[in-house]
């Protein structure tokens, strides 16, 4: 990871200084980039001024790509080439894209990673890489208008997202290079935004209507500490639906062939302004290819209610998993344009009881809200501001006996959180294992989605049922899964770490970045140290603004002297050595201060806990 | 380092105690989480994250096996004697076996019935039920010495009516659906 810090030489990194964070809402049909500048969090733009840029990336014939609006001009005239929705590929097997309808059946092809591929005139490009395009731009954009480097950002995904598609959204960063300071859900974002603006505690619903994906949370906000009580919705279900169901209604009245792949871009586009302009309009008169006819807002209604009833049914489910009545609920937040809908509204205001939440721009909410939780996580801002606590939105669980799917982190658990389970074997002398980790709220295996199978050898051979495995799920704070296993009772440790493969490895990973970087080795190898002397500075800061702070206290003389020569050791290696040398002189002032955090970690918890005591007294 | 590791209540500052106030439990969980959280230390070193991180999880952990009154019993009944209650067991009790089979009957007709309003009157009277349970345990775990055996078995029957009001949330999904 230390490879993602990119700084120019010559920059300072002082941390005292305002560090530029960005947060990124990387979005479907369309993405956003969003900063705190003098105390606001606004979106920025590009030259021409607009905020929005369409999730969309062309390749040309001589490896040119384009993102955005200039990638959009090519949907229809070079279909083959561009790439829209990307999104909904994130994480998943060419398996479960291939119904997918932005996606004609040839476009897609296997990769060879177990990961779909489109195939362009630039050659195959997987879901990661485009993605990593998208966040190129913004990251990009922000640089430039901002003037210095990003020193960390945070991309929102979709409550629903599993573990597959947390890892490929930041495996998508590390390829653009982007430090990434943590994933946080569209929703969590977007009550950010408004929970700041509003101040308001009590229990919030965001309702996020997206172009592909529809998030509902409930939210809990106390003591400016944000909850999320319960998450629900469905990954394929958005806007882009609204569109479908138009464009469908557009083909069968022009009479034109389902399999016309330009003709059906061009009825999406059609459909799309059609359905904005009804926003206003009562009717709109159409001219489709050799069509002419109209449509009213009530035609168009009676099209896409059974989507927007689709999305209430999940608020349903999820405010029944929060233990909650709708007459609950304090606010909707709206989020996502296609919530400018108006059935949409009518429907969320009817099913709640009460008129949700429109002040800030839908489309602008969740990059705004990112932004601002981005600049606390710097460190720009004390110590004393809110708190996200996050839950995993789908159980984990593993594979036993007869394909059932045993549930070892039920779904809305806090993170982060781990969670054991112990195994046996089944058989005399058995020495291996199979482990499948899979995911989602079915009892049967192939219904949930597989994240990661992996084998424990070495067991010692016993008789069946004696040996005892260990199987630990744990769940970091951006909701990525780790698993390992162990057998505990002989104490042969042999233990193995897994991380959610959807297709990619570390490897595959480290290549497609040292391509997407148009640098000699040379160059490489040079950024490489200097990202390593930044890791030292930054490494020295920090140790010592401990030391300031409670190094007298925690600290005898000669464990504080100890951890100022490794200080200087580091400090005069950072100067002098090569990338291998700054590592290991990290490493020991890492070793020099393992108790001394420990005990900073203690004394902040006994001062929480008498404040706690003090406040309800 | 050396330090023993704290027990789940030893980590809230309380007494190990079947009583708890969840609610305050749950303020007590987001003082701390403030203190401790991966989100307070995204720009410190990895050593930092590495702990607060450990921290955070630990009680997460604690939390979640303390606010479920099945779950605590059975820790905390573990913590005093070493008995562990987790994995399957049967407690010879017949009178407490046929209640056991009359409740399952009675919720197997109400699903057949489709009737929601009756699916809520037994929930109800589940949760009376486990109410009552759960203050027998509390006298239980306050017991010099403690009842091992009457223990086990109250967890066993709080367990049973934990497990059927779950049963009967699904029920209830089923009928909604």
């Amino acid at each position: 990871m230390a490879l993602l810090q990119i700084s120019e030489p010559g920059k300072s990194t002082d941390p005292h200084q305002h560090r530029l964070a960005a947060g990124i809402d990387l979005g479907t049909t369309n993405s956003l980039i969003a900063t705190v500048r003098s105390g606001k969090a606004e979106t920025l733009a590009d030259l021409e001024g607009d905020h929005i840029l369409p999730s969309i990336v062309h390749y040309a014939k001589d490896g040119t790509v384009s993102v955005g609006k200039s990638a959009k001009l090519f949907v229809c005239s070079d279909a083959k080439n561009t790439i829209s929705s990307v999104k909904r590929l994130m994480g998943r097997g060419l398996k479960d894209v291939q119904k997918i309808k932005e996606f004609s059946a040839n476009q897609l092809t296997a990769s060879g990673t177990g990961m779909p591929a489109v195939e362009t005139d630039c050659g195959m490009k997987n879901p990661v890489e485009v993605s990593s395009e998208i966040l190129k731009s913004l990251v990009k954009r922000a640089e430039e208008s901002l003037g210095d480097e990003l020193g960390g950002v945070i991309i929102t995904v979709p409550a629903y997202f599993d573990e597959a598609q947390r890892q490929a959204t930041k495996d998508a960063a590390q390829i653009a290079g982007v430090k990434v300071l943590r994933l946080i859900s569209e929703p969590t974002a977007a009550a950010v935004a408004y929970g700041l603006d509003t101040g308001s505690e009590g229990i919030h619903a965001i309702y996020d209507l997206g172009g592909g994906t529809f998030d509902i949370s409930i939210l809990r906000l106390e003591k400016g500490v944000f909850e999320v009580m319960a998450t629900g919705g469905d990954s394929a279900l958005g806007g882009d639906d609204f569109d479908r169901a138009i464009a469908g209604y557009l083909v069968e009245q022009a009479n034109i062939d389902k399999g016309d792949r330009s003709a059906y871009q061009m009825a999406m586009i059609k459909a799309r302004e059609v359905k904005e302009a009804l926003t206003n309009k009562e009717r709109v008169e159409i001219n489709f290819m050799h069509w002419k006819g109209s449509m009213d807002r009530a035609l168009m209604e009676s099209l896409i209610a059974s989507i927007v009833d689709k999305t209430l049914a999940a608020c349903r489910r999820t405010l029944k998993d929060a233990g909650l009545k709708a007459s609950e609920v304090q606010d909707i937040v709206m989020v996502g344009g296609s919530t400018r809908v108006p059935l949409v509204r009518q429907k969320v205001e009817e099913y709640f009881g009460k008129k949700p939440l429109t002040d800030i721009d839908p489309d602008k909410v969740v990059a705004i809200g990112a932004a601002i939780q981005a600049d606390v996580l710097i460190g720009n801002k004390s110590d004393e501001d809110m708190l996200l606590l996050d839950v995993i939105p789908l159980s984990l669980g593993v594979e036993t006996m007869g394909g059932l799917a045993e549930k070892i982190i039920p779904r809305n658990t806090p993170i982060p959180i781990a969670r054991a389970q112990e195994f046996t074997t089944y058989k005399d002398g058995q020495t291996a294992m199979a482990i499948h980790v899979v995911q989602g709220e079915r009892e049967l295996v192939e219904d949930c989605r597989s994240l990661a199978r992996f084998e424990l050898r070495g067991i010692p051979p016993m008789v069946a049922g004696a040996a005892r495995i260990k199987v630990t799920y744990q769940v970091d704070a951006d909701g990525l899964l780790k698993v390992t296993a162990e057998e505990t009772i002989t104490g042969v440790k042999s233990d193995i770490t897994v991380k959610p493969s959807y297709g990619l490895n570390d490897e595959q990973i480290t290549s497609m970045l040292q391509s997407s970087v148009s640098h000699a080795e040379e160059d490489m190898k040079a950024r490489m140290l200097r990202e390593q002397q930044v890791e030292a500075k930054r490494v020295i800061e920090a140790v010592e603004a401990a030391l300031a702070e409670n190094g007298d206290e925690l600290l005898s003389k000669d464990e504080r002297h100890a951890i100022e020569e490794a200080l200087k050791q580091l400090a005069y290696i950072a100067e002098n050595g090569d990338i291998e040398a700054i590592e290991e002189a990290i490493k020991v002032v890492d070793k020099s201060t393992e108790e001394f955090a420990s005990r900073r970690m203690d004394a902040s918890i006994a001062k929480a806990l008498v404040g706690h005591e003090i406040d309800e007294i | 380092m050396t330090k023993a590791q704290q027990n789940y209540f030893e980590i809230f500052g309380l007494e190990p105690n079947f009583s708890i106030d969840v609610p305050k439990l749950s303020s007590k969980l987001r003082a701390l989480l403030n203190s401790v959280h991966p989100d307070r230390f995204a720009s410190s070193g990895s050593q930092q994250q590495m702990l607060s991180m450990q921290k955070t999880t630990q009680l997460n952990d604690a939390f979640a096996v303390l606010k479920n009154p099945v779950k605590r019993a059975q820790y905390l009944l573990h913590l005093k004697t070493g008995i562990d209650t987790s994995k399957e067991h049967t407690v010879n009790d017949p009178e407490f076996l046929m209640q056991q089979l009359e409740l399952r009957e009675e919720l197997e007709d109400i699903s057949a019935s489709s009737d929601i309003s009756q699916l809520n009157q037994f929930a109800d009277k589940i949760s009376e039920l486990e109410e009552v349970q759960e203050q027998q345990m509390a006298e239980l775990f306050l017991q010099k010495p403690l009842d091992t055996d009457e223990l086990q078995k109250a967890i066993y029957k709080l367990q049973f009516l934990h497990k059927t009001l779950s049963d009967i949330e699904q029920a209830e999904d089923k009928l909604l659906s």
